[in-house]
C-alpha cells in the first residue's frame, strides 16, 4: 500500500511562501527499499528469495522470451511486404471543412484555394503527411462553394464540391513541393510528375488532375509550364511509330 | 467613508469616463436605479499600508455586461506621483474582472506554482565521481585467496576510503512541466489574493519623472509601499522608475509578461498600471466561447 504523506492545513490569513501546502490527498510517500524491517521493503527489498528474479540486473534472459515456449513473436509467419512508395493523404471531410468555414477559421475563392498550408494553419489538419485527399463524408452538410487543390479527391466529394459552384483541381506534391507549399515559399519551381501512373492520374479530367486539358482551361491560375507539360505527357496519346513491315 | 460621499465619489467616477481608459467604467450598465444599484455594489479600498484583515464582498449589484455578466469589481485608484492639492486619487474607481481579481483561492495549486518555479530554478550540478571516474588503475589490490580479508579488486571501490561514490548525485535536470492553464489560474489565484488582503493598488501609470533614487526613495516611504513589485503593461519597464528604483532595496518592477506567481507571492504588495490589468484581464480572463456547430443528426 503506497504511503500516504503528512496532512496539514495552511495558516489562515495573507498567503505567503511559507504557508502553502499541496491538497490533501494529492501526495504519496516515495517507496525506499532495503532501509530497514519496520518499512516493509527491507532486506529482500519485495524480491522474496533467491532465483533469477531476485538478482541484480534485469531478471530476464530477453525481450519477449517465454520460458522457453515458442513466443507470440514467433508462433506466426511473416506474411506480405510493405511498399516504400505508399502515400499517407491526410484526409480531409465536407463536414469538417463546412465547419471550419462556418466558424471564419478557412476561407477560400477561385483565386486563393485552400492548399495543405491553409489547412494546417487553421487546424483542420494536424499533419500534412504526403498530401491531402479530399473525402465526401458529411456531403449533406456542404453548404458553400468551396475552392479547393488537394493531392487527390474522391470521387463523391468531388460530385458534392461541384453541385454547389466549387472548384477542386488535383494538383501533384512530390515531399519539396508539399514543404513548400506548406511554408509558403514560391521561389522554387514544383516538380511535374515522374512516375507512370501518377502521370494517368494528373492528366485525366476524371480526378480532375491540374494537368488535364480541361482543367488548365478551367483553372483561373494556370502556370505556363503547366500547359507544357500536360502536352508533353500526353502526346504519347497521338503519337505515331513507324510500324516494322 | 459615509454613504452620500462614496456615491458622490463613485458618480463622480462614472460621469468622468474620459480621464481613465474609457473601457474601464463605460461598461457598467445603468438599467438599475442609481442610488440602490451603486449603494449596494462594494468599493474596495485602496492598497493599505498595513496589512488589512480579510474582507468578503457578497451583495447584489449591477450586471456588466462586459465580464460574461459576473459583477465587476471596483478598486479605488493609487498615485505613484505626488497628486495636486484637491486631487484624491482614490475618487476614482478601477473595474476589474471578477474572474481574474475575484478568482476563489486555491493554496493548492500556488503550491504547485511555486513548486513548479523553484523546481525549475534549481542548478542542477551537484557531481560525484563513481569508481569508474576515480583516478587509479585497475590493478587488483590483493589476492583473491589466502590473505583472510575480505576479497578486493581495484582501490576506487566505493566500499574503500578514497573510493569513488556509489549512487552519487550527476547533474541533471529538475524541470517539471506544469500545464499551462494551471499557472494560469495560479495567476488568476495569486491576483486575488493579493487584493482580498488590500495589498494589490493600481495606478494610472508608472512614469516617473527625473532620475533621482532619493526622491523615488521619499515618495515610497510617504506612501508606505516598503517592499513591492510595480508591474507595468508596457513592453518595457519605463525609463525613469527603472533608473530611479534599480538602486532601491525594497522596490522591484517587472512587465506584465515577465511576472510570475512566485514572485507575486513573494513581494507582500504588487502596484499595477491600468495598461497592466488590461493585460493580465486580456491574458488571463474568460475564454470566448466558440458555439459548437449543431449537425442536427
Amino acid at each position: 500500500m503506497s504511503g500516504v504523506a503528512a496532512r496539514f492545513k495552511a495558516t489562515p490569513g495573507r498567503v505567503n511562501l511559507f504557508n502553502l501546502s499541496p491538497a490533501p490527498g494529492s501526495t504519496s510517500t516515495q517507496k525506499r527499499l532495503g532501509r530497514g524491517r519496520s518499512s516493509g521493503l527491507g532486506k529482500t527489498s519485495g524480491r522474496g528469495h533467491k532465483g533469477q528474479k531476485a538478482r541484480a540486473g534485469n531478471g530476464k534472459p530477453k525481450a519477449g522470451f517465454e520460458g522457453g515456449q515458442t513466443p507470440i513473436v514467433k508462433l506466426f509467419p511473416k506474411r506480405g511486404f510493405v511498399n516504400q512508395n505508399t502515400k499517407t493523404y491526410a484526409p480531409v471531410n465536407l463536414d469538417r471543412l463546412q465547419y471550419w468555414i462556418e466558424q471564419g477559421r478557412i476561407t477560400s475563392s477561385p483565386e486563393k484555394p485552400i492548399t495543405a498550408r491553409e489547412l494546417l494553419l487553421s487546424g483542420c489538419i494536424h499533419q500534412v503527411h504526403d498530401g491531402i485527399k479530399l473525402l465526401g463524408d458529411g456531403a449533406e452538410h456542404l453548404k458553400t462553394a468551396i475552392h479547393i487543390t488537394p493531392s487527390r479527391a474522391s470521387q463523391s466529394a468531388i460530385r458534392a464540391v461541384e453541385k454547389k459552384g466549387g472548384t477542386v483541381f488535383c494538383k501533384y506534391y512530390n515531399e519539396l513541393a508539399l514543404r513548400d507549399c506548406v511554408k509558403g515559399r514560391t521561389d522554387r519551381t514544383e516538380a511535374a510528375p515522374t512516375r507512370k501512373t501518377d502521370i494517368l492520374w494528373y492528366t485525366s479530367w476524371r480526378n480532375r488532375g491540374y494537368l488535364s486539358p480541361t482543367a488548365l482551361s478551367k483553372m483561373p491560375v494556370v502556370d505556363e509550364r503547366w500547359q507544357t507539360l500536360s502536352k508533353q505527357l500526353l502526346s504519347f496519346k497521338t503519337q505515331q511509330y513507324e510500324k516494322a513491315k | 467613508m459615509s454613504a452620500t460621499a462614496m456615491l458622490a465619489t463613485i458618480r463622480r467616477a462614472l460621469g468622468q469616463t474620459s480621464r481613465i481608459a474609457s473601457r474601464r467604467l463605460s461598461t457598467v450598465v445603468a438599467s438599475a436605479p442609481p442610488e440602490n444599484a451603486l449603494l449596494a455594489s462594494e468599493v474596495l479600498p485602496a492598497i493599505s499600508q498595513t496589512s488589512a484583515p480579510l474582507v468578503g464582498s457578497d451583495e447584489s449589484g449591477p450586471v456588466s455586461l462586459a465580464f460574461a455578466g459576473a459583477r465587476p469589481l471596483y478598486l479605488q485608484l493609487s498615485s505613484l506621483i505626488r497628486p495636486e492639492e484637491n486631487v484624491d486619487p482614490s475618487d476614482e474607481l478601477v473595474e476589474l474582472d471578477p474572474h481574474v481579481f475575484a478568482h476563489p483561492i486555491r493554496r493548492d495549486i500556488l503550491h504547485l506554482c511555486v513548486v513548479h518555479h523553484l523546481d525549475c530554478q534549481r542548478q542542477g550540478s551537484a557531481n560525484t565521481k563513481t569508481r569508474g571516474e576515480v583516478r587509479g588503475s585497475g590493478h587488483k589490490i590483493r589476492p583473491q585467496k589466502g590473505s583472510g580479508r575480505a576479497r578486493l579488486g581495484d582501490a576506487q571501490s566505493p566500499m574503500l576510503r578514497g573510493g569513488g561514490v556509489a549512487f552519487g548525485p550527476k547533474p541533471r535536470d529538475f524541470a517539471t512541466k506544469l500545464n499551462r492553464k494551471v499557472i494560469q489560474m495560479g495567476m488568476r489565484v495569486a491576483l486575488s489574493a493579493r487584493l482580498k488582503e488590500h495589498s494589490l493598488g493600481v495606478v494610472k501609470s508608472l512614469e516617473w519623472p527625473g532620475f533621482k533614487t532619493s526622491e523615488l526613495q521619499r515618495r515610497i516611504e510617504e506612501l508606505g509601499w516598503k517592499r513591492t513589485l510595480f508591474v507595468t503593461g508596457q513592453e518595457e519597464i519605463p525609463d525613469g522608475l527603472r533608473r530611479a528604483g534599480s538602486n532601491l532595496l525594497g522596490v522591484d518592477m517587472v512587465t506584465a509578461e515577465e511576472l510570475n506567481v512566485y514572485s507575486a507571492l513573494k513581494w507582500p504588495r504588487l502596484v499595477l498600471d491600468l495598461q497592466a490589468v488590461e493585460w493580465f484581464e486580456r491574458a488571463l480572463g474568460r475564454p470566448s466561447s466558440v458555439p459548437p456547430h449543431e449537425y442536427g443528426l
